[in-house]
């Protein structure tokens, strides 16, 4: 099976998108109360002006969440796929960086000194995962030039370091443990407004990486052949790396810690529509969201009233499928 | 551009090392507009440093590389790659980019101006544009080459720098990648090689650049800088020339030294003690050769090897004079054989030499059935009372190795 070209490439982007679509309509309309297809379009049409108490579901509650998760993925996958083409490794995951760890501290010390009153939840996060990144990102830098493996392994190290830490906080936590855990697992569970507009500075940082597509692409064939071809290494790196890290600080800071989203999707579009970056991180965008705002509707249907972590579901389905792609015949090819 | 006809690139006084190893010790050279630049040398000696600090990737510790009179390390990545493109001795992308994909991210340097039609253009030039649309790395090594310089050429560079390009393919890839090379520098490409195979030097570069442990040992146009005694100073193998066809070739041989007292003359001649005379090299003896003329295929090895013979002139009768000679050498021999040449008029003599030396009680070694080599028609003496008959040369050789390794001098009969 040869991967799509031309035409085909097209009907691909195109199916991606009425996929986002068909999960937009599912997420909004199915739930505790369901919302017919019909309401949800009237719904949308008339604004936010609903007085009936499923038009208030649907603005209040459905919709900040879906919307949420949209994001979440896209912020997710698109780090992921930055990272995995700057470190050439396909084990990469946005967490490598350490910025996640920082930001589950941030959060964990909110969540037992109780000042966890939204928004200072997502802000303490934030700030966690931007100090986390600034100490990773200065142990990697020598001579002006980012070591891209040291700045892994100091990454690896310092997401340890700080995971004892909230280890230390959750034996402290007492009754506050169950929603430490939450957060550590990552769900959207209770999640309005606010946090859509905290996730929502997300977007100039998503739109960042696709002005490098073309360098990633040559930095696929290695930092010194990148140089040679005239790729000012040094520049995209710290660019691409920043962004990967804030993005990846706030999704983190808005949804938690939500595995094997930002590990998979980059996979998967690589499957789909092969390694060009131009179409890698779009399509991994739209996956990321698509899934992201599914794996949810599962969290809060499967066993409902109760909500699983959405993390959870990710990493029930990501890991067999992870599993399998690297098994299959076309696997990612690295 | 460049106003004025004076070099390209100038490689000023560069030195480069790495912490507690210098590689380059002060290398200056000046690469013409158009140049065909080939460099070789030792593993070891610098040649792919060199490069590296050419293409501004290595910023040399002192002296500098001027591109067009202006220091590399002044221009941009960008501006660089414009400039000069690296054709790279290790590459690798796994991933499934077509070739067309793989050759474009060349034009990447350049900006402005249809990537596609650059590419296309530039697998064109090398002949593989039926490539375009298969996967990268499903090609085979030597279709991966050449598209690694088709992504060189789509950078559209004035200066090729090529480390090692061929050292992975098999013959017939290499003769048609040099091939697309000296086509490219007809065009106007500068072209600065690096490379080991020495004879595809020779055959394709006009100048070479010769690098001993970080210093240019030689430095000019390549049939003068490569010759047996630069490259025995190099390499520290014993290098012949051959002639042939209008070209000229080099083969190797390990350094070949005398370390032994006992000489060891040969009366041949037709190719019957070329092989013998290197044998007997590697066992340590000394050799000597006589009476042979000129231009045949012993007295061609002879010389290449540096023994001392007695040289007629071609397609002469041996002169009295040059049977003297023979006589002096074998007169300082401790064995003398007569390899199983053929004997006609003109070499009459050499069997009055053999005689003599058993006349003086040397050790004389004959291949058997002399009579079937006897094409005088009966005028030439084969009595040779006292010498001792040998199935072959390789009888001979094996006995001597023996002694060799026995260390019993090869003297006594």
């Amino acid at each position: 099976m040869r991967r799509p070209e031309g035409k085909g490439r097209g009907v691909v982007i195109l199916l991606a998108l009425a996929f986002l679509l068909l999960s937009f309509f599912l997420c909004v309309a199915l739930g505790a109360t369901s919302i017919s297809f019909s309401e949800v379009l009237q719904y949308l049409g008339s604004g936010s002006a609903s007085d009936d108490p499923s038009g208030t579901i649907f603005w209040q509650i459905r919709l900040p969440r879906v919307l949420l998760a949209f994001i979440v993925g896209a912020c997710l996958s698109v780090a992921g796929c930055v990272l995995q083409g700057l470190l050439l490794n396909p084990l990469t995951d946005p967490y490598v960086t350490g910025v996640s760890s920082g930001a589950a501290l941030g959060a964990a010390i909110g969540i037992v000194t109780h000042i966890a009153i939204v928004p200072w939840l997502p802000v303490l996060a934030l700030i966690g995962g931007m100090l986390t990144l600034v100490v990773v990102y200065s142990f990697s830098r020598r001579h002006g030039q980012v070591n891209i493996f040291v700045l892994l392994l100091a990454g690896v190290t310092v997401s340890q370091l700080l995971s004892a830490v909230i280890a230390v906080l959750m034996l402290k936590a007492g009754r506050d443990v169950h929603q430490l855990l939450y957060w550590l697992l990552g769900s959207f569970s209770g999640r309005s407004w606010t946090e859509v507009q905290i996730a929502l500075a997300s977007i100039p940082f998503l739109v960042v990486p696709f002005f490098f597509a073309k360098e990633l692409n040559i930095m696929l064939q290695g930092e010194q052949r990148a140089l040679e071809l005239g790729v000012d290494v040094e520049r995209v790196k710290k660019v691409l790396l920043v962004v990967a890290a804030v993005l990846t600080a706030i999704a983190v800071s808005v949804s938690g810690i939500i595995g094997f989203i930002g590990l998979v999707m980059p996979h998967l579009a690589r499957l789909v529509i092969g390694p060009d970056h131009r179409k890698v991180l779009a399509l991994s965008m739209v996956f990321g969201a698509a899934i992201m705002a599914l794996s949810d509707l599962a969290a809060r249907t499967i066993i409902a009233p109760s909500e699983l972590p959405v993390g959870v579901v990710t990493t029930f389905f990501g890991a067999p499928l992870f599993v399998y792609l690297l098994r299959s015949k076309r696997g990612p090819r690295w | 551009m460049v106003t004025g006809d004076g070099p390209h690139i100038d490689v000023e006084a560069v030195r480069f090392s790495y912490p507690e190893h210098p590689v380059l010790r002060e290398v200056s050279i000046a690469i013409g507009r158009g140049d065909f630049l080939g460099i070789v040398g030792p593993n070891g000696s610098g040649k792919s440093t060199l490069l590296r600090v050419i293409d501004g990737l290595l910023r040399p510790e002192s002296g500098r590389v001027l591109l067009d009179r202006r220091p590399v390390l002044e221009h941009s990545r960008r501006e660089l790659a414009r400039a000069v493109a690296l054709v790279p001795q290790h590459f690798s992308l796994d991933f499934d980019f077509t070739v067309q994909e793989v050759v474009e991210m060349g034009h990447y340097c350049r900006q402005e101006g249809d990537a596609r039609a650059c590419a296309a253009a530039a697998m064109e030039t090398l002949g593989i544009g039926a490539l375009a649309e298969r996967l990268f790395p499903h090609l085979s090594g030597g279709e991966k080459q050449m598209v690694i310089l088709a992504q060189a050429l789509a950078q559209q560079p004035d200066v090729l720098l090529l480390d090692e390009p061929v050292s992975a393919l098999d013959v017939a890839h290499q003769l048609e990648f040099f091939d697309c090379l000296r086509r490219l520098n007809a065009d106007g490409m500068t072209i600065a090689c690096v490379l080991h195979d020495l004879n595809l030097a020779l055959h394709y570069c006009r100048t070479l650049l010769m690098l001993s442990d970080g210093r240019a040992a030689a430095y000019g146009p390549v049939a003068e800088v490569l010759v047996p005694d630069t490259i025995d100073a190099v390499y520290g193998v014993h290098a012949h020339v051959h002639h042939h066809a209008g070209r000229s070739f080099l083969t190797f041989s390990p350094r070949l030294r005398a370390e032994r007292r006992e000489r060891v003359h040969l009366v041949c001649g037709g190719g019957t003690g070329a092989a013998l005379m290197r044998d007997l090299y590697q066992l340590g003896f000394a050799v000597s050769a006589g009476a042979v003329n000129a231009l045949d295929s012993d007295e061609i090895t002879g010389r290449d090897l540096g023994v001392p013979m007695a040289v007629e002139a071609p397609f002469t009768v041996l002169s009295e004079e040059v049977h003297r000679e023979n006589l002096e050498l074998i007169d300082r021999a401790h064995v003398v054989i007569l390899t199983d040449v053929p004997i006609g008029t003109g070499n009459l003599r050499n069997l009055d030499a053999v005689r003599h030396a058993l006349k003086r009680g040397a050790a004389v070694w004959v291949v058997t059935d002399l009579p079937s080599r006897d094409f005088t028609g009966g005028r030439a003496d084969l009595d040779l009372p006292g010498a001792r008959q040998f199935d072959s040369v390789a009888d001979m050789v094996a006995e001597l190795r023996e002694r060799a390794a026995s260390g019993r001098p090869p003297g006594l009969a």
